[in-house]
């Protein structure tokens, strides 16, 4: 297990670095620089010029990069070039803000897209299984532009019930953070109820269907044992997979959700970072996605392998 | 009512020329009273000195004040943290390179300018400047500061705060946003302290707007203590303003703290609390929600269900803000200026203004002299939709049968729909535009000729940010060695009128040369401006006293809440 997890984590490095290159030179192609990015369309090409000399953004592509990637790997995440402030707190107070909302919507979603798509494959082909999947499947397509919107406008203005602002006011309690992340999280429990649902209900009737479970049934195991102790346990497997890759989704692609809502976490961050040319913010924001989703597929990955013998022994080898 | 000569005469013993000349053309009835008001204010006139000439001239032709939000007649009210919803600033709040809406408005929060051009009253006021006169050519301009103005590090303002502060955003070597306002008017070495409270600007030549370009139009132009490094300046926003930073998080939001040494006296506010927001739809949902009290400015488009609502109080603001629809005027078709002027004969403004605004506009007769400049002549006959005559023009010019053309925009507020529009109205006379939206940064590309969609299109549809006097307008876009020529319009005669309008330093000069200018634009159609856009600002009915300007920035030292 200790080799399985160490080739993961050194796999995921290079990973790392890998995007970390992408992310600079194709960054390079895209027009314009960062000090026209600061000072706008129109400002004097002698300003632009002084302000990419100040920033650095004029020298080589390749000084750029080595200079980064030098202080990065000491654990110095440099400067915004937008912000002119250190990355560092801005990068991880939204990492703090995007995982936050991540668990709240995570929270809610798996227990019920598990447990919906387990009682729909019970039912398999009924009304029942029919409605839970159209619905699933028909929440899954509403944008969370529409859905946000229709939210806040039933829930925010017309019964007033929830805030509609995902940001809490400065040191709120738990509650109250809670109370603020209700309302962005569910456009978000919307788009994965479909997916989580049609993955447990598949694993559930294919597991439904096997021999074992035939052997269970006529052996005269009651219902419900067979179901928690032999159905569950393999329907559960492909489900895993589903939620550890929608973990880069929640965490980094919550673009809509943070501006409708304004929420500053990490996707909002990027954009601004890459409208802006901001380099280093773009570079933390990607690079922090980008370990959040690797350290994700690795706890699916160990999950699977405990639910799972076969993979413990592939690994081993 | 009579007037009282022998009083005016005392007056205009001690008048400069240029003051003499304005109460020449006030007594004389070529200007209103408001115009009056207003270049009185530019060349430095006191309010109380243009007020006792008033009513020496009598009230024969007196126009009342515009009515506005701040000034609402019920008693004001102390406290309060008033909280209000803006655009979040794009970049470092650094007076020398803020660029956009949501920097500005910070930099005015505390920080103050010489002059203060109150874009609801549409006149000049003092601000840390207290008077001010230009030499009698216009190159030389002189101000006095006033005393006593105290920074929030307890510092008092003096001369060599000034000096300090305009030398850096003249200076070519610095990264400042301010150098599009002042290359080929103002370098370090013109900014001179006098004494301890007076500093002269002496420009590259004359220029009868400076006292603008010194006011809170150029919004870099904050004062700040004499040495401030700039990059720094916004962990302290230091400046002499009516509010001091309580705190400041990127992309979040900023509060601030009523100034109890304001030299204007402290505000009735406790405390000012800014969110900030990427998008306008959460800004106009969050003042529903009653999560602020305002938003500081909005665009027409999307936001029905404030303008159609009495629930709220809505600061409309006359503005320079424009859209400029370029035709390369070196590419055929449109070298023909016939082929031009169809284009503009072929476009319902009217139309325009109510499906793009909301209403909230202001007819563009294809010149950049639009309704918020005095020195606009009104003269000059509006252009209407015309299709008979566009057809009749293409087939003078030999496209009876219509042309296609490539028209290139931006993805930017209204504009992706204006296009469409005039996609549709050209139609009607039988040009197919080819339509091509981009994102800002690929349309603006590097901004200079050869490298930027924005420049290079045949037909390019660009936004125009608002600004107190017509200058950048006429210079950039228009003028041969213009930086922004997308037209690439080349006219001597042009050149040569602008150059005079520029220099001008009084109002019917201007506008006479105005008048020359739009009757040449109108000829040659080198561009097209279909309407300005009004300024909006809105808050809740509690909110009084606010003072936006329509280039999104806001003053709140007279603002309470009942």
């Amino acid at each position: 297990m200790a080799i399985f997890i160490l080739k993961r984590v050194g796999l995921a490095l290079i990973t790392l670095w890998i995007l970390s290159v992408i992310v600079f030179f194709v960054g390079q192609v895209l027009p314009g620089d960062p000090g026209r990015a600061i000072l706008g369309p129109l400002a004097a090409p002698s300003a632009v010029h002084a302000l990419d000399q100040t920033l650095g953004t004029n020298r080589p592509v390749l000084t750029q990069y080595w200079s980064w990637i030098s202080h990065f790997v000491r654990g110095d995440m440099g400067k915004s070039y937008s912000y002119q402030t250190a990355v560092a707190p801005l990068v991880i107070k939204a990492l703090g803000n995007s995982l936050k909302l991540a668990a709240v919507a995570f929270v809610i979603v798996v227990p019920l897209g598990i447990f919906g798509g387990v009682w729909a494959a019970l039912a398999a082909g009924k009304p029942r299984d029919r409605i839970i999947s159209v619905v699933g499947l028909s929440s899954t397509v509403i944008p969370e532009l529409v859905s946000g919107i229709v939210l806040i406008l039933v829930f925010g203005i017309a019964l007033n019930v929830l805030p509609i602002s995902a940001t809490a006011p400065p040191g709120a309690s738990i509650p109250t953070q809670l109370d603020h992340l209700i309302l962005p999280a569910i456009p978000l429990v919307l788009i994965l109820f479909g997916y989580i649902e049609q993955m447990a209900r598949a694993g559930t009737i294919e597991a439904l269907n096997s021999d074992y479970a035939r052997t269970a049934v006529l052996k005269g195991l009651p219902r419900r044992t067979l179901i928690r102790r032999h159905i569950l346990r393999n329907s559960l497997l492909p489900t895993i997979t589903v939620v550890a890759t929608q973990v880069g989704y929640l965490i980094g692609g919550l673009v809509v959700v943070e501006t409708l809502f304004r929420y500053q976490g990490i996707g909002s961050l990027i954009v601004t970072a890459a409208n802006g040319k901001d380099f280093p913010m773009l570079e933390a924001g990607i690079l922090v996605i980008g370990v959040a989703y690797m350290v994700a597929t690795l706890v699916a990955d160990i999950l699977y392998s405990l639910l799972n013998p076969r993979i413990r022994y592939q690994a081993a080898e | 009512m009579a007037r009282d000569t022998r009083k005016l005469d005392g007056i205009r013993d001690r008048r400069s020329e240029l003051e003499n000349h304005y109460i020449d053309e006030l007594v004389a009835g070529r200007i209103s009273r408001r115009d009056f008001v207003r270049k009185g204010a530019v060349i430095g006139m006191s309010s109380s000195l243009m007020g006792v000439i008033l009513a020496a001239c009598g009230n024969a032709n007196s126009s009342s004040s515009s009515s506005s939000a701040a000034t609402t007649a019920s008693t004001p009210k102390h406290g309060g943290t008033l909280r209000l919803a803006q655009q979040a600033p794009a970049a470092a709040v650094n007076p020398l390179t803020v660029a956009d809406s949501g920097g500005l408005n910070m930099l005015a929060q505390t920080g103050e300018f010489l002059i203060l051009d109150n874009n609801q009253l549409l006149t000049l006021q003092p601000m840390l400047a207290t008077s001010w006169k230009a030499s009698a050519s216009g190159a030389v301009w002189t101000f006095t500061l006033r005393p006593g103005v105290k920074f929030h590090n307890g510092q008092t303002m003096t001369a060599k705060d000034v000096v300090y502060t305009f030398k850096q955003l003249s200076d070519p070597k610095v990264a400042s946003n301010a150098l599009s306002t002042f290359t080929g008017v103002l370098t370090p070495s013109g900014v001179v302290e006098v004494d301890s409270m007076t500093v002269a600007f002496h420009l590259e030549a004359p220029n009868g707007n400076f006292p603008y370009l010194v006011s809170s139009d150029n919004y870099n132009a904050i004062i700040v203590p004499d040495g401030t490094d700039f990059a720094k300046w916004q962990s302290t926003f230091i400046g002499t303003g009516p509010f001091t930073l309580k705190s400041y998080t990127q992309n979040v939001g900023a509060s601030f703290l009523a100034n109890p040494n304001y030299w204007g006296g402290k505000p009735y506010l406790d405390g000012t609390a800014f969110t900030f927001y990427t998008s306008q739809p959460p800004q106009i949902l969050a003042l529903q929600g009653g999560q602020v009290d305002g938003i500081v400015q909005f665009t027409a488009q999307g936001a029905q269900s404030l303008l159609g609502s009495s629930n709220y109080n809505i600061i409309k603001l006359k503005s320079a803000n424009h859209r400029e629809l370029s035709m390369r005027n070196d590419q055929a078709p449109f070298t023909d200026a016939r082929v031009r002027q169809a284009v503009a004969y072929a476009l319902n403004r009217p139309e325009m203004i109510s499906a793009l605004l909301g209403g909230d506009g202001e007819l563009g007769n294809d010149s950049p002299f639009g309704p918020r400049f005095p020195s606009s002549n009104t003269s000059v006959p509006q252009r209407a939709q015309n299709l008979a005559l566009a057809k009749q023009l293409l087939k003078a010019a030999g496209h009876a049968n219509g042309f296609s053309a490539p028209l290139v925009t931006e993805q930017y507020q209204e504009i992706p729909a204006l296009a469409q529009v005039i996609k549709a109205d050209l139609a009607k006379v039988g040009i197919t535009a080819n339509l091509k939206i981009e994102s800002q940064t690929d349309y603006y590309g590097k901004a200079t000729y050869g490298n930027s969609d924005w420049l290079d299109s045949t037909m390019s549809l660009v936004d125009y940010g608002d600004r107190g006097v017509p200058n950048v307008y006429l210079e950039a876009p228009l003028t041969s060695n213009g930086p922004w020529n997308a037209a690439r319009f080349k006219n001597k005669t042009y050149d040569s009128l602008v150059k005079q309008y520029v220099a001008a330093v009084d109002l019917s000069t201007q506008r006479t040369i105005a008048g020359k200018i739009e009757t040449l634009l109108l000829a040659q159609t080198p561009i097209v401006i279909p309407y300005f856009i009004d300024g909006l600002t809105a808050t809740t009915p509690s909110v009084h006293g606010v003072n936006p300007t329509s280039i999104s920035a806001i003053y709140l030292n007279k603002a309470y809440m009942s």
